[in-house]
């Protein structure tokens, strides 16, 4: 199963340093601002175009959890299962998704964390994601990104690792990427 | 509310709504069914070692089941005999080698007896003993164990757990067999979920077949789209997709409704799955290297989809899971979802049973989300004045009753599993005051034996 491919380096933790000159680092920013806000605007086919054919989308379970495949996960998916998930809640009969669910997302304490063994840039960044469907909900999470540079110059993801502060409280539905 | 009142509520095959909204008739139902039922408290392996508990909930109590000195199991009320204070707080943790409240520093052993308290000299003249039960942690009346499953109930008489779990025992017994070593462990987390919704809902929808096509039709068109975009059907698909069979699949299907509310149904996978499934075949193979190839095929044959036990949750016996479900108030319902590791088995097995957790039983699966959504609709519709009635009149009067003075559905789209639970709930709620022949009425079956039945 492709999905538990173990050889999949998960891992956030940089390996070495990066050195990006202002320039590159705004790039970083605004590449992370885009990919907030494609899901604020629920614009999720742009969203699935942003990453790599292997990427991988990660929300844990718990603290400092080491790995996806020995525990949990609130998500761990491929690209067949964020395309699953565009489809269930784009089809009509989608009953949990109407009304849609409504966010915002504020992304700030962007910092560049450094490589990982393939040289993939490691970007952490502070989320505050704002909910609205029946009622508001508020979820707090550090977020790391690692980012592959495509051939066309732009940053490709190639995982989004989210870290709820509040992940061991009792959720209702959480259909919707955070 | 008297019992002739709680009486009406039931007519043949249907059910007064205000079972799910009445905030008095929940308050009984705590005392009654959840104050006399054995209920699930959690798996022998999640407290390995002595000191180490698990605070969690039967009905509207706050236990904690703890690994004592002696190796044996107690299960507690969370609660300081001083001023009350809860000695833990929820989740899991390690006591150490007793009991510390936090508040004024008593002790108690870990099976909740008194040890000490600071200063005894100025309990000198009153009734402080320390083999005062009142200065003890309070043991729930009985508790007992199946096959590492702990059971605990609040009531000093009733069946026994192995009378009580009846045919849903083969559930359990299955999930560990599956294990080459016969012993399954909770592994991996447990998610929890809160549903907006009273807590029968959910066990109606258990065995509720007629629901899948119709409820989850988002989830299996995405996945039947996605299969096509891909060309296969992995099993991240499949486990997805399966709501959508056609009516004359679940027409087919056999459910088994036992007493006391219990259950099963038929699994909705394809049984001879071992013959393509690497997972499935690696997973025979140890069996077979354990008991022999026979054995190993009634163990991988038993196919089931959900099994109830009622008041306590839904055990998965082929995916490895159990869905505790636990009542928080009238419209508010917590499911606890465990995964279980098979031990000795190979490592694929646990691999499945946790994706099968993460896509169907997480707070983001793609297919749950609809049942919450239509329990909470649920709960709201019936809070309205735009009828009085809830319907399980599907197949009434057509149910095979057995001789465990249980019942076997002539199709697997029946009701009988709601009527079936409305019957386990009638027996609490009412005990001997509903004679056999009303009962037989709402249910539209004579039992064949009272034995073990619960009327």
């Amino acid at each position: 199963m492709n999905l538990l491919d173990r050889t999949f380096d998960h891992s956030t933790v940089p390996v070495s340093g990066a050195k990006l000159d202002v320039q590159a680092i705004r790039g970083v920013e605004q590449f992370l601002f885009n990919e907030a806000r494609l899901l604020d605007e629920r614009r999720f086919d742009e969203w699935l175009g942003l990453w790599t054919p292997e990427g991988r989308y990660w929300v844990p379970r718990h603290h400092g959890q080491q790995s996806p495949f020995d525990q949990i996960s609130m998500f761990w998916e491929d690209a067949v299962l964020r395309e699953l998930r565009v489809r269930r809640i784009a089809n009509p009969r989608n009953w949990s998704q109407q009304p849609v669910t409504r966010s915002s997302r504020l992304v700030g304490q962007v910092q560049i964390d450094g490589l990982d063994a393939e040289g993939r840039l490691i970007v952490s960044s502070s989320m505050q994601l704002t909910e609205y469907r029946l009622d508001q909900r508020q979820l707090a999470a550090r977020v790391f990104h690692k980012l592959e540079s495509g051939d066309d110059g732009r940053w490709r993801l190639h995982l989004k690792r989210v870290n709820l502060v509040n992940l061991d409280a009792i959720f209702s539905n959480l259909e919707v990427f955070l | 509310m008297t019992n002739d009142e709680l009486a009406k509520l039931f007519r043949p095959g249907s059910v007064h709504k205000r079972l799910y909204t009445d905030k008095d008739i929940f308050d009984l139902e705590m005392n009654r069914i959840y104050g006399q039922a054995w209920i699930y408290v959690g798996h022998e392996s999640q407290v390995p070692r002595p000191g180490d508990y698990h605070a969690t909930r039967i009905g509207d109590q706050d236990v904690l089941m703890v690994r004592g000195s002696d190796g044996q199991v107690n299960v507690l009320y969370n609660r300081c005999p001083h001023k009350g204070a809860k000695l833990v707080t929820e989740g899991d943790g390690c006591a150490g080698k007793f009991f510390r409240c936090p508040y004024h520093a008593w002790t108690f052993k870990l099976d909740g007896t008194h040890m000490s308290l600071p200063l005894r000299a100025g309990l000198e003249g009153t009734c402080y003993r320390a083999d005062n039960p009142d200065f003890s942690m309070k043991r729930l009346a009985r508790v007992d164990q199946y096959r590492g499953f702990v059971f605990a109930s609040q009531s000093a008489s009733g069946p026994d757990l192995r009378e009580f779990l009846g045919g849903s025992a083969s559930t359990i017994d299955n999930l560990c067999d599956r294990s080459p070593v016969g012993e399954v462990e909770v592994a991996g987390g447990v998610f929890r979920v809160m549903q907006q919704s009273n807590w029968k809902v959910f066990y109606e929808n258990l065995h509720d077949t007629m629901h899948a096509p119709a409820t989850h039709e988002s989830s299996v068109v995405a996945a039947r789209e996605q299969s096509k975009a891909i060309g296969e059907m992995p099993f991240e698909l499949l486990i997805q997709e399966g709501n959508g069979e056609p009516w004359a699949f679940w027409e087919a299907l056999e459910l088994r409704a036992y007493p006391y509310g219990h259950g099963y149904m038929e699994g909705i996978f394809d049984p001879n799955a071992a013959e393509k499934d690497a997972v499935t075949k690696a997973h025979q193979a140890s069996l077979i290297a354990a008991h022999g190839a026979e054995r190993a095929r009634e163990i991988m044959g038993m196919n089931r989809h959900n099994t109830i036990i009622y008041g306590s949750g839904s055990p998965h016996n082929v995916f490895q899971q159990f869905r505790v479900i636990r009542p928080i108030a009238v419209d508010r319902t917590l499911i606890e979802i465990q995964v279980f590791r098979c031990k000795e088995a190979p490592q694929a097995v646990f691999d499945r049973a946790l994706v099968y957790a993460n896509l169907i039983n997480s707070p983001s699966s793609n297919v749950m989300p609809d049942d919450v959504e239509l329990y909470r609709r649920c709960q709201e519709g019936n809070s309205s004045r735009g009828g009085d009635w809830v319907s399980q009149h599907r197949y009434l009067g057509t149910d095979k009753s057995m001789p465990d003075g249980g019942a076997v559905s002539i199709n697997g789209t029946s009701e009988l599993p709601m009527r079936n639970q409305m019957a386990a709930w009638r027996h609490y709620m009412l005990g001997d005051d509903v004679s056999p022949e009303q009962e037989a009425a709402w249910t539209g079956r004579t039992p064949l034996s009272t034995a073990g039945a619960q009327a």
